[in-house]
């Protein structure tokens, strides 16, 4: 009865938030699910057959839609937290979304239909959730420095996870990213099964600028050649997590797979004046700079947005050890507008990073910084937010009739 | 000219943003046409006397922090870097490095890591942690940092802090002060990075260890992101 409630009141949260257009529903459902069952989550995930957690610092999200991807293209139906809301009240909010209160009896409702649960958990949540999740595949993506005040050290993280493990079912298998030095120790903690992927199953890597990659990636002697449609060498490590998952779950993969693939908004995103990169910790900031600086033309602009909300890191230092002086492109009169709650740390950094400081503007509010840098924008605009940024552009883009609201989209 | 920029243990303590110091002495050096030389020193590597202009030391994770406070006292970098401030030579020391030139860091459990003893002050781990934006006076006027410690540092009698804590906890959350300065050596928790915002300090050490007045820069965006957090968190 209990837990019925909870359900119920979990969707009528829902509801409202969406009608008042204050989110997307993503998290505030499942916080208020909880408090009335906190076993909201074990009780209701045990109804799907097979559950996958993705956990790491960068990359959770696009690997976790790229599985569901391949899982729905061989025709399973697939439960996943969405948007990018990693704790336990997103997961929380994800199953009672997907929760049909008909048909009677309530016990054995719909979510038994979903065979598949690809659950991305954050480096923190990881520890208390997974364990709830029983899951049958975990996927250690990366593990970096990212919002220290929120998650402490590398190594703090890894001796967490480590722990996590060593209490957990051996039946569970673990899949680790084997090119990341601080996560081998993983193994040495869990008694099952432990794989590791990353650059030894990949070879013929074709970078194509923005548009993509082309790709082989062998596994246990199946070979599979893929078409990305995502720019970057870190996208591929995704894709090389998700293949590798969907080798052990027998999901058929074939070349053009990813032709019509988009990634979770706002993480790399096309719009018909540019693009959109989320940028939130050091390294992932990184690979993005790498990515777009040789495709950045004289004629295009930089829009970058820097928040300190708590979903951001409330500490602002890590842009110092982003490697910003790659953005920095010779002989060019680039025009970056910088925006955000902390736009004047982000125009000093730039500064630093060797950028004229008269062709840094600072603009905190965001809508107005967007206007700045579009008009008479005569190349493309490249806009690298934080995450709460990100969502702030998100809400500006579907009120111009830019996009949808993002909690419209798939 | 040229400056010589040592970075203690630049591979081991590093932590959030601390590198941005190193970037602000170097490019504040050089836009005044200084030639600037980076020098990790690290584990195996010496310090010779008279070597380096100036010194940085950054914060490390509780592993590193205990491999870098042996190794401080069994190479004998510790007593070299203590009679090198002796003589004057400047030091920016954040978090972690700040806590190893003070006379000792005393964990929860275990023995006490020996410190330098070069800061008159002593750290003793706390049971929560000190999280976010702080803003002192000094006498550099106000300046801005973000903090993040669990360690508390008292200062002995003789200590003296860098400034008063206006916003935030500061050395222990109890006395209302931050940092400790010893001659031109400077030791506190504030990341940030601190220098970039707060280029008052930055040019003061350039200054005492180049041993020269600067010319002023134009330090319209760092001076207008100061005032920023300021008015943001004050």
């Amino acid at each position: 009865m209990r837990l019925l409630l909870a359900i119920l009141v979990g969707k009528i949260i829902a509801k409202l938030t969406r009608f008042f257009h204050i989110g997307g529903g993503s998290a505030a459902p499942g916080l208020f699910a909880l408090r009335i069952d906190p076993q909201l989550v074990e009780k209701l995930v045990k109804k799907i057959p097979t559950n996958i957690v993705i956990t790491g610092t960068n990359g959770k999200t696009t690997t976790a839609r790229m599985l569901a991807h391949l899982a729905k293209e061989a025709g399973i139906k697939v439960i996943r937290n969405h948007t990018g809301s990693n704790m336990e009240r997103g997961i929380a909010s994800a199953l009672i979304s997907h929760y049909t209160l008909y048909p009677i009896p309530l016990g054995e409702a719909a979510s038994s239909a979903y065979t598949l649960g690809v659950w991305e958990l954050d480096e923190a949540a990881f520890n208390s959730v997974a364990p709830k999740l029983k899951p049958d595949i975990i996927v250690f993506l990366n593990v970096s420095r990212d919002q220290l005040d929120r998650y402490g050290e590398v190594d703090k993280v890894v001796n967490q996870w480590s722990e996590t493990l060593s209490k957990l079912n051996p039946k569970t298998t673990i899949l680790i990213n084997a090119d990341e030095p601080d996560l081998a120790k993983l193994k040495d903690h869990f008694k099952g099964k432990v794989k590791g992927f990353g650059k030894k199953d990949l070879k013929n890597v074709k970078l194509n600028g923005l548009n993509g990659s082309v790709f082989d990636i062998t596994i246990h002697y199946t070979l599979y050649t893929i078409h990305l449609p995502l720019p970057g060498m870190y996208h591929i490590y995704d894709t090389l997590a998700a293949i590798t998952c969907a080798y052990h779950l027998d999901l058929p993969v074939h070349p053009e797979i990813f032709k019509d693939f988009s990634p979770a908004f706002g993480r790399v995103e096309k719009l018909d004046f540019g693009y959109i990169f989320l940028i939130k910790n050091p390294a992932g900031a990184t690979q993005v700079f790498e990515t777009i600086a040789p495709q950045i033309k004289p004629s295009d602009r930089l829009l970058l947005a820097l928040n300190d909300n708590l979903a951001d890191g409330t500490d602002v230092s890590w842009i110092w050890d982003a490697d910003f002086e790659q953005l920095k492109i010779e002989n060019l009169k680039l025009k970056i507008v910088c925006s955000g709650s902390r736009a004047n740390d982000l125009a000093v950094r730039l500064k630093y990073a060797g950028f004229d400081p008269k062709a840094i503007l600072i603009e905190p509010n965001l809508k107005k910084a967007l206007q700045q840098a579009r008009e008479s924008l005569k190349g493309k605009l490249f806009i690298l937010p934080t995450y709460t940024a990100m969502l702030q552009l998100q809400r500006i883009l579907a009120r111009s009739g830019h996009k949808k609201y993002y909690w419209e989209e798939s | 000219m040229k400056l010589i920029i040592g970075y203690l243990y630049g591979d081991l303590m590093n932590i959030y943003g601390d590198t941005g110091n190193i970037i602000a002495l170097k490019k504040r050096a050089e836009w005044r046409g200084i030639e600037v030389k980076l020098k990790v020193k690290s584990l195996k590597s010496k310090i010779t006397k008279g070597e380096c202009d100036i010194f940085f030391f950054g914060g490390g994770q509780d592993q590193q922090q205990s491999l870098v406070a042996s190794d401080l006292e069994s190479s004998g970098k510790g007593e070299i870097i203590k009679k090198e401030m002796e003589k004057g030579i400047p030091l920016l020391a954040i978090c972690g490095g700040y806590q190893l030139l003070g006379d000792y860091y005393q964990p929860h459990k275990g023995p006490k890591l020996q410190g330098v003893g070069l800061f008159p002050a002593y750290t003793v781990a706390g049971d929560t942690r000190m999280i976010g934006n702080i803003i002192i006076e000094s006498q550099f006027g106000k300046l801005v940092g973000f903090e993040n410690h669990s360690g508390r540092t008292y200062l002995k009698k003789e200590g003296q802090p860098l400034g008063k804590v206006i916003k935030g906890f500061g050395n222990n959350g109890e006395d209302n002060t931050e940092g400790c300065v010893y001659k031109n050596a400077i030791g506190c928790y504030m990341h940030g990075s601190l220098l970039p915002k707060n280029p008052e300090l930055a040019d003061w050490l350039l200054e005492k260890a180049l041993k020269i007045n600067l010319k002023p820069l134009d330090d319209t965006l760092e001076i207008q992101a100061q005032q920023a957090a300021i008015k943001k968190f004050c």
